[in-house]
């Protein structure tokens, strides 16, 4: 059950990711020389995304 | 034999060889596995912190690879963390930033070295500074705007008054909120990056065993997904130092928008 849990919550940390990464490239495609400035933007939010992902990584681990 | 049969098993020790065990006195009272290198990160972030500063004091023009690049982080810090997000008051903040974000750093840092361990990869140290880091903006809000102030600032100005309260509460909900989260965050990307790494080693060393019990058709199959799982390993290791330098950095840059918060004047 742990496992479909963690599957479940995966769902919403790669849409967030996948956004990400949308608003990222389409901003460079857009407007390049501001790349490293958005690049920051853009793993910051992914690590918060991310922490996201971990928790239940970390809940479905821990709680049997 | 599958490999694959054993590992259900074999993960199962594994998270519980992460729970913290005293090795010096009890759990309430004692020295854990991750405690201990949480002291070793602070002895090396000390002896850097004082050989940098007695080496810088040598010249007056920063030399060497050392200098140079304690000056990069700490103008890293500077800049990023501090003058960006808290504007003119960044002076002010600054030591106790700079403070949290060498400290969550060295500790990552400490824990990607195979056979040691992050202080950071324990519940209790990361709540024990995100605690710090509450309080911290909590006096700081306080003593700009007083404590009756403070509370009242949290609810922005400007809203009638049923929905003043409503929101009041909700913010104050999300204010507590802050602490777990940064706790938590931080405690998760360190555990679960460090489990993730331990389960491909694990799989490379059970793809290998058959291969050490005699050489036939299978056994070769599997040392030579053996590896692959190696080189999983090593490209997830790679991504755990970006993420090591990532979390110090979040933690550090939350706090300090934590503080621009609680001191800004518009509620």
């Amino acid at each position: 059950m742990g496992v479909i849990g963690y599957g479940l919550g995966v769902i919403g940390a790669g849409i967030g990711i996948g956004l990400a990464a949308y608003g990222y490239t389409t901003a460079t495609a857009r407007q390049p020389e501001v790349q490293g400035q958005l690049f920051t933007g853009f793993i910051l939010g992914s690590a918060f995304v991310e922490a996201l992902a971990l928790i239940g990584f970390v809940v479905a681990l821990v709680v049997k | 034999m599958n490999p694959f049969d054993v590992l259900t098993n074999e993960i199962d020790e594994l998270v519980d060889s992460f729970s913290s065990t005293a090795f010096v006195g009890d759990l309430n009272m004692g020295v854990t596995q991750y405690s201990f290198w949480m002291f070793v990160a602070v002895v090396v972030l000390l002896v850097l912190i004082f050989a940098f500063v007695k080496k810088q004091q040598a010249s007056l023009v920063p030399q060497g690879r050392f200098v140079n690049g304690m000056e990069f982080l700490i103008e890293f810090t500077r800049d990023n963390i501090c003058k960006s997000i808290l504007g003119p008051t960044w002076k002010k903040h600054f030591p106790f930033l700079a403070t949290l974000f060498l400290f969550v750093l060295t500790n990552n840092i400490i824990g990607i070295i195979p056979g040691m361990r992050p202080g950071t990869g324990c519940i209790g140290t990361t709540a024990a500074i995100a605690c710090v880091s509450f309080v911290y903006f909590i006096v700081m809000g306080i003593r700009k705007h007083g404590a009756w102030g403070y509370v009242k600032s949290l609810a922005p100005k400007g809203v009638m008054f049923p929905i003043n309260l409503l929101v009041w509460l909700i913010e104050v909900f999300s204010t507590i909120l802050r602490l777990i989260t940064l706790a938590v965050r931080l405690f998760c990307n360190m555990f679960a990056g460090h489990v993730v790494m331990a389960t491909f080693s694990l799989l490379a060393t059970l793809f290998i065993a058959p291969l050490m019990q005699g050489v036939s058709a299978v056994a070769i199959g599997q040392a030579g997904a053996s590896v692959m799982w190696v080189a999983i390993l090593i490209i997830i290791y790679l991504v755990e130092i970006l993420v090591a330098a990532i979390q110090a950095y979040v933690f550090a840059m939350l706090s300090s928008v934590y503080v621009q918060i609680a001191e800004s004047d518009e509620g």
